[in-house]
């Protein structure tokens, strides 16, 4: 990985300190993101009102009135020079979640298109994909939508020029060597290889969000039937291990 | 069951409150009204909580009915008001009677109008806020038909009124240049201070096109960058050049480079601006931004100290020897329960 020129200290408007370890997507980059979101939510000051882990910046939205800027601003300083954030590498504490997924047909209308693509058979693309564990290197675009990195290089397509008015919740969708996961219908861009019952995101649950940044997601292939078993299921079920 | 029917509602009329902060990192932002400013002067005219929740509208309201007699009010940009067919003046509270119609037109000046009522209007919760963030179908969803349930009413009340603020008329607002305004060419950066801007049609909850006199903003080099969170008020540059800012119901994150930050304790000014009108960006420094934004909060702070008992105008009055004119004032006896 070339080293990136950070981490730097930006001024996001006049409520958000921007944190920025890089200027792209890299799992390195990423990891040193999460492992300082991780830090900082152990010593939130009050005044902060929200932070947002991204795949290669960490942004603090905080009230200058009750939490002056400076302060927190030395405060970042300090946590970013207390050690090599870069050399954090994956957390020490993941979760893993294994997700059943039916792959093509009307569950993933586009895998043939990405076979060609990859210039690959369909299942060799199934299994590329299904023997990829992934990390949620962020949440974003639509609630709960998590984008999961890093699939291997053959996997560098980009996405399409024009948008799919809309792919339903649970479309499994891949471009960038990156898939991502809405749990909301939405309008994009990438391409659908399969569908997963999962749905990270319910309003209406105890723990509205099950996806997690830094979360580890292997996506096994399924027939219809269990599809359909597993979508009655309780979502935390697919949670398979909390970490160690 | 008492409460507040829709018979007919502009499309684009919301449930808001101060929104639901807190669930960027999960991809939801938080919504709430577009003017907060508004927002507050309803509840100060109710006497309800921060919290509580207010209908809001795009320019364009509605035909409701009262199930029980309550307490209303409005407030934002004045919007034509009529009840049982008689017009009413805005930014006053009154009162509804069982059976009475309500009739909210179309917005006379600024973009966003409120109805409120005391205790707030009770609609589901979602995720610790009443807002409608329709894009990812969160919050409740207006429609005719509904009887919209609300807040415990007072036993006794006064109509009471705000004075108009002066945002309305305000067509130059401050900007704060942010982490990606490099990527944008330096003579693109100046036109943005020092051209004429006009606020296109195409706007709403999640964002306003802007269209600068001279023509989209060249962004060179940085079309797209790496995914990273979008702030409130961030103006986003997309590959055709158009500037749009991005507000209450934009998306989390975003691969546009954004040229700047519009500063928080003007963005009710913006939202309010009514497209086709036109305005113009002073560049501030964050500290500047923040004494505007502590001038705005002491502005909020005031307003209940602002409100005053609607009085009538004489004319308005049909038999004024039924009225007590000793002194030459009555002895407030209509509109003081006590």
């Amino acid at each position: 990985m070339a080293r990136p020129e950070g981490p730097r200290i930006l001024t996001a408007g006049d409520m958000g300190i921007l944190v920025e370890f890089g200027d792209r997507y890299d799992p390195a980059i990423n990891a040193a993101v999460l492992a300082f979101d991780g830090e900082f939510e152990k010593r939130r000051p009050d005044g902060v009102i929200e932070t947002v882990p991204t795949f290669r910046s960490f942004l603090v939205r905080f009230d200058p009135l009750e939490l002056p800027y400076e302060r927190l601003k030395d405060m970042l300083r300090e946590m970013l020079a207390a050690r090599d954030w870069y050399q954090a590498g994956p957390p020490a504490r993941s979760r893993k979640w294994v997700l059943p997924a039916v792959y093509g047909g009307m569950r993933g209308p586009d895998l043939g298109e990405v076979a060609d693509l990859m210039g690959l058979r369909e299942d060799q693309v199934i299994d590329s994909h299904a023997g990829a564990v992934l990390t949620v290197a962020m949440l974003g675009f639509a609630p709960g939508l998590a984008y999961l990195g890093q699939l291997p290089k053959i996997w560098d397509f980009p996405r399409r020029t024009t948008l799919n008015p809309e792919v339903p919740a649970g479309a499994v969708l891949v471009a960038v060597r990156q898939t991502v996961l809405p749990s909301t219908p939405i309008p994009t861009g990438w391409r659908q290889i399969a569908r997963t019952p999962f749905r990270s995101f319910n309003p209406h649950s105890e723990i509205p969000f099950l996806l997690r940044p830094g979360d580890r997601v292997r996506f096994e292939p399924v027939d219809e039937a269990a599809y359909a078993a597993y979508a009655a299921y309780d979502m935390d079920a697919l949670l398979h291990e909390e970490g160690s | 069951m008492s409460g507040l029917e829709i018979l007919s509602i502009a499309a684009t009329a919301t449930v808001q409150d101060r929104g639901r902060p807190g669930y960027l990192r999960y991809g939801v932002t938080s919504s709430g009204a577009m003017d907060e400013y508004a927002l507050a002067e309803g509840q100060v005219l109710l006497g309800n909580g921060r919290d509580d929740a207010a209908l809001e509208f795009a320019g364009m309201g509605g035909r409701f009915r009262a199930h029980g007699a309550m307490w209303l009010a409005s407030s934002g940009a004045e919007m034509d008001l009529r009840v049982n067919g008689a017009p009413q003046p805005w930014r006053q509270s009154f009162l509804l009677e069982q059976g009475d119609q309500l009739d909210i037109g179309a917005a006379r000046s600024g973009v966003y109008g409120y109805l409120h009522v005391a205790g707030g209007f009770l609609t589901e919760k979602v995720l610790g806020s009443r807002s409608t963030l329709r894009r990812a179908g969160l919050g409740h969803r207006l429609e005719a038909g509904q009887v919209l349930p609300v807040g415990e009413q007072p036993r006794e009340a006064v109509p009471v009124m705000l004075p108009p603020p002066t945002y309305f008329e305000q067509r130059r607002l401050r900007l704060l240049w942010g982490p990606q305004s490099e990527v944008f060419p330096k003579a693109e950066r100046a036109r943005l201070l020092a051209e004429t801007i006009t606020v296109t049609p195409q706007r709403d909850r999640m964002g306003m096109r802007l269209a600068l006199q001279g023509g989209g903003i060249d962004a060179a080099d940085g079309l797209t960058i790496a995914s990273d969170a979008i702030n409130l008020g961030d103006i986003q540059v997309t590959g055709d050049g158009t500037p749009t800012v991005l507000l209450a119901d934009r998306g989390s994150s975003g691969g546009y480079p954004r040229i700047a930050t519009v500063a928080t304790a003007d963005l009710p000014a913006l939202v309010q601006i009514p497209s086709g009108q036109s305005f113009a960006f002073d560049l501030v420094n964050r500290q500047q931004a923040v004494e505007a934004l502590a001038r705005h909060r002491k502005m909020l702070a005031a307003l209940p100290s602002m409100v005053v008992p609607v009085t009538r105008d004489p004319r308005d009055i049909g038999d004024l020897l039924s009225y007590n004119l000793i002194s030459g004032v009555t002895d407030g006896g209509e509109f003081d329960p006590d």
